[in-house]
C-alpha cells in the first residue's frame, strides 16, 4: 500500500461534475475529490481487504443475533418501542442493500491486519465517489499511472526509488459496486412493491447518492421515484405513508438514520406500520451502525486480528485512564491508555476524544451526547502526513469495493477528502 | 469479480446537471399562529387575506390582529404544534410552495438535520456518513 502523488487532470472539476459529483470541492476551497494522489495496492493486499470485509460481515451478523438473543438493546441505547420491529425484521429478513466498513490499515508491510473502526450499516455515503467517479478516473488515467516498486516511499521507507512508467501490468481497481448493486436490486425485486421511493434530505451529497442508487435500481428494471424526506406524508385515516401525489408508499429507500427517524414525529408510525412497509435499510441495521457493536464484537471475538479492543464506557470513568492496554493486548477492560472515545450514535467524526498515553491529543465538538465507547487506537497508518480510512463496501453479504477517505489529522471528519485507488 | 465492466449512471449525471443549473425544490407553506406554531390549514383558509379593522366608536378604527397566517419556506415541518422559522410571511414569486394537503401531514421526517433540529449533523448538512 503506497500513496502515489499525481498531477490532477487539468479539467478534473468539469469531468467529475459531468459524471455526477457536484460536491467536489469543500467550503474551504480544498478539493473533496482529491486526485493529486492515489493509493496503490498489491493484488494480495486487495485479497486481504476483501477477505476482511467478508469475515467482519459474518462476525457482525453473529453479533446482531447475540444482541437479540441476550436482549442487550439498552446497552446500545435502542428505544424499547423499536425492539419488536427490530426483532420482526431480523427474523423475517426484509430486503437489505448495502453498508460500509471503515478500517484502518497501512498495508501488508505494516505487519498488522486491517482493523475495524466502525460499520456504517444504515446510511453510508461516498458511494458514487467509490462506484462511479474513481472508476471513470481509472479508465482515463490508468494507462499513465506510475508504478512504484518501493513500499511507502513517502513514509520514509526504502527511499530513493523513483517511480517508473507504467509496467505491462494494467492497473485495476477493487470496484464492482455498480454491478453488484444492480444484481442486488434484481435479487430483492420480488419482495418490493413498486415504485420504490428514494428519500433523502435536500443537499447535493445525499440527493446525488440516492439518485445514483435509483439509477442502479432502474437499470435492474425497477420503477423508482425520488423525493425529500420532508415530503413523506402520513395519513391517519389510511394509516399509511403517502407520497406528494397522495399515493401509498410501500417500498422506501431512505438515506436517513433510524435513530433520527425514531425521534421524529412520524417515528411511531414507522414502527406501527413496519411490517407493511419495506424500509431499506431495515431497522435491524440500527444494531450494526451503533458504535456499541464494537465492544460487543470484542466480547464475542476477543483478540481477533481484525478488531481493536473496545469497551463500553464505565459510568463516571475519566477520559484519561491509567494503565497500559493498547491494541492486541488482552488485559482487562477499562485499562486503555491510548484510545478513541466515541458516542454510540456519533457521526462524521463529531464528539470524538482521542487519547494517547493517557493524554488527550484531539477532541471534536458536535451535537452528540449519551453513552460512549472506548476503542483502542489502531496501529499508525499515516502516509505523507495524511491519515487514510479504508471504506469497504458491502452489497448485502458481498465485499465488492474500496473507497478511501483521507484526513490531515487522526479523526476523519466532514473535511476529509476522497482519494482514488488502484492495484496491480 | 473485482472490477466493473462498465459503469453507466445517466440519472446521476442528469441530476448533477440539474443541481449545477439551479433547479430548486418546492418550499413549505404552513398555516401558523401568532407564536409561529403550525396549525391546521383550515384556520388560514377561513381568514381574510388582509388585516381587518372595525370602528372604535370614537371616529377611528381598531385593527383586528390576524391570529393565523401562512408562513412560507424556512425550517421546521408540517407537524401540528411544531415551531417554524427562517421563512417569510410573504411568498417569493420565484419559488413554488407545497402545503400539507388536507389530512395528510408532511414534514414528520427530516427535522433532526434541519436548521431547527439539534441532535444530528452530517457531512455538508447531510444525513449520510
Amino acid at each position: 500500500m503506497q500513496r502515489i502523488p499525481l498531477t490532477p487532470r487539468e479539467d478534473w472539476q468539469q469531468k467529475v461534475e459531468s459524471a455526477g459529483l457536484t460536491f467536489h470541492t469543500l467550503e474551504n476551497g480544498d478539493p473533496y475529490w482529491d486526485e493529486s494522489a492515489a493509493y496503490q495496492f498489491t493484488a494480495t493486499e486487495i485479497d486481504t481487504l476483501e477477505a476482511a470485509g467478508k469475515t467482519l460481515q459474518q462476525m457482525c451478523l453473529a453479533a446482531a443475533q447475540h444482541i437479540i438473543d441476550e436482549k442487550r438493546y439498552a446497552e446500545l441505547d435502542i428505544p424499547a418501542e423499536a425492539i419488536p420491529a427490530i426483532e420482526w425484521a431480523w427474523n423475517n429478513e426484509p430486503p437489505a442493500l448495502y453498508g460500509r466498513f471503515d478500517l484502518s490499515w497501512a498495508g501488508a508491510e505494516s505487519g498488522h491486519a486491517p482493523k475495524l473502526l466502525e460499520y456504517n450499516a444504515d446510511t453510508p455515503t461516498s458511494l458514487l465517489e467509490a462506484a462511479v467517479i474513481q472508476w471513470r478516473w481509472l479508465e482515463e488515467v490508468g494507462s499513465h499511472l506510475p508504478t512504484h516498486t518501493s513500499s511507502r516511499p513517502e513514509a520514509g521507507g526504502r527511499s530513493g526509488e523513483t517511480p517508473v512508467s507504467s509496467s505491462s501490468a494494467k492497473p485495476d481497481q477493487f470496484n464492482s459496486i455498480h454491478e453488484k448493486l444492480i444484481a442486488k436490486w434484481k435479487d430483492i425485486d420480488p419482495f418490493l412493491s413498486k415504485p420504490i421511493y428514494f428519500a433523502a434530505l435536500d443537499n447535493p451529497e445525499d440527493q446525488l447518492t440516492v439518485t445514483y442508487l435509483r439509477d442502479t435500481a432502474e437499470q435492474a428494471g425497477l420503477p423508482t421515484l425520488q423525493m425529500y424526506m420532508e415530503e413523506i406524508g402520513w395519513n391517519d385515516e389510511q394509516q399509511a405513508f403517502l407520497d406528494p401525489n397522495e399515493d401509498h408508499m410501500f417500498s422506501i429507500f431512505k438515506l436517513y438514520p433510524w435513530e433520527a427517524m425514531l425521534q421524529e414525529e412520524f417515528g411511531p408510525h414507522a414502527i406501527d406500520t413496519y411490517q407493511s412497509t419495506r424500509w431499506i435499510e431495515p431497522i435491524w441495521k440500527m444494531l450494526l451502525s451503533n458504535k456499541g457493536i464494537l465492544p460487543i464484537l470484542w466480547q464475542l471475538y476477543p483478540n481477533h486480528e481484525l478488531l481493536l479492543p473496545s469497551f463500553f464506557e464505565q459510568p463516571g470513568a475519566p477520559c484519561q485512564a491509567a494503565s497500559s492496554l493498547t491494541w492486541g493486548d488482552s488485559t482487562p477492560p477499562n485499562n486503555l491508555t491510548s484510545y478513541v472515545r466515541k458516542p454510540l450514535m456519533s457521526r462524521e467524526g463529531a464528539n470524538i476524544t482521542l487519547v494517547r498515553d493517557g493524554v488527550t491529543i484531539a477532541t471534536t465538538t458536535g451535537p452528540y451526547n449519551g453513552p460512549q465507547i472506548d476503542q483502542a487506537l489502531a496501529p499508525e497508518a499515516v502516509f505523507n502526513e495524511r491519515y487514510p480510512i479504508l471504506g469497504l463496501w458491502m452489497i448485502d453479504q458481498d465485499c465488492c469495493g474500496l473507497g478511501i477517505r483521507e484526513s490531515s489529522g487522526p479523526i476523519t471528519d466532514n473535511l476529509s477528502s476522497f482519494v482514488p485507488h488502484y492495484f496491480r | 469479480m473485482k472490477r466493473s465492466t462498465q459503469v453507466a449512471a445517466p440519472l446521476l449525471a442528469a441530476a448533477a446537471l440539474a443541481l449545477t443549473t439551479g433547479c430548486r425544490k418546492p418550499e413549505m407553506q404552513r398555516c401558523v399562529d401568532e407564536n409561529n406554531r403550525v396549525v391546521a390549514d383550515k384556520f388560514c383558509a377561513s381568514q381574510p387575506n388582509q388585516p381587518q379593522q372595525r370602528p372604535d366608536g370614537h371616529g377611528g378604527f381598531i385593527f383586528i390582529p390576524m391570529l393565523y397566517h401562512y408562513y412560507y419556506g424556512g425550517w421546521g415541518g408540517f407537524g401540528l404544534g411544531s415551531a417554524v422559522g427562517g421563512g417569510s410571511l410573504t411568498p417569493n414569486p420565484a419559488r413554488s410552495y407545497i402545503n400539507s394537503s388536507g389530512r395528510t401531514l408532511r414534514g414528520g421526517f427530516g427535522r433532526s438535520f434541519s436548521e431547527g433540529g439539534s441532535h444530528f449533523s452530517g457531512h455538508a448538512g447531510g444525513a449520510g456518513e
